[in-house]
């Protein structure tokens, strides 16, 4: 019992208000992301700053949804630090899917807001790529909405899947 | 031509669209698990709609307090759609509601304005 006592401690140390791990459905979407609206309502958060926490809690669960590889199962936590609020996704993606992602996220990382805008805006007149489910916008999307640029991380698991996980900062 | 109308869910917005009242109204949050699953009806309807429209004036109403990054592309093919009906000679005005205190709406409406010339845009705040 010790150790999900230091669990909580280690959360609370990272300033981890909220967390998730396990199997994420979209009914489990919709519950956590009214609960969490609610906890930054009651901190007096000003509203872009709840609709952008939220909308980034929205897109990285949905990313679990449509692309773990492991049966929808994440991990996302949700935090503050300091005057801003961060959200944590991890979930097992195959490997073969470990080059597209990071080229891509590396590409928006070194984007400028103005650069984001405008990639947004042609990507969404283009459609999605074929391996995407959704629009392939979910993360141009959060990064301009973020204080800072996306933070991400590809651990390989084994020969057929890799952990990735991403931070962003709002 | 019959009316479209459902009800909001927990995901999806109302649908309030209006072929003799010419009233087009979407209302509330827009992120369901399948974008596409749920606005192909809606699509199919519009398109019905607008290959019978005369020069009949069209008032669309958008008050979405928030939608995902699918739904996004879903808005901008619907903006496209009308604009294409509009570009043959329709009459179509379109409302883009914000809060107040809600930049990104307000940003996402302000460049749609820009992007559809042949639509009266108009982006509103909202009253509170």
């Amino acid at each position: 019992m010790d150790d999900l006592y230091s669990l909580k401690q280690d959360f609370n140390k990272r300033g981890i208000f909220l967390s998730f791990s396990g199997p994420i459905s979209q009914d489990l979407v919709v519950e956590i992301g009214a609960t969490l609206k609610k906890k930054m309502k009651l901190e007096e958060a000003g509203k872009t700053t709840v609709l952008r926490v939220f909308s980034a809690f929205v897109e990285n669960a949905q990313n679990i949804l449509h692309y773990s590889a492991e049966s929808n199962f994440g991990i996302i936590a949700v935090g503050s630090e300091r005057d801003c609020y961060f959200i944590l996704c991890g979930n097992s993606i195959d490997n073969e899917r470990v080059e597209p992602l990071r080229e891509k996220l590396t590409k928006i990382k070194s984007m400028s807001k103005e650069e984001l805008k405008q990639y947004y805006k042609e990507q969404r007149k283009k459609g999605p790529d074929e391996d995407s489910k959704g629009g392939g916008l979910g993360f141009i999307e959060m990064a301009k909405k973020a204080s800072r640029p996306i933070e991400f991380d590809f651990r390989k698991i084994n020969d057929l899947h890799s952990f990735f996980s991403v931070r962003i900062v709002i | 031509m019959e009316n479209l109308k459902l009800d909001a869910t927990k995901d999806t917005p109302e649908i309030n669209f209006d072929a003799q009242q010419h009233l087009i109204e979407v209302r509330g949050k827009s992120y369901p698990e399948n974008t596409a699953e749920f606005y192909s009806p809606i699509f199919a309807w519009m398109e019905k709609y607008l290959s019978q429209l005369k020069d009949e004036e069209v008032t669309v109403n958008m008050d979405i307090i928030y939608f995902n990054s699918s739904s996004s592309k879903v808005l901008l093919d619907f903006f496209e759609t009308l604009e294409n009906a509009a570009g043959n000679g329709s009459n179509i005005t379109v409302n883009w509601f914000y809060e107040e205190g809600d930049e990104d709406s307000l940003e996402f409406g302000e460049e749609f304005q820009e992007d559809f010339n042949s639509l009266n845009f108009k982006v509103v705040q909202k009253e509170s």
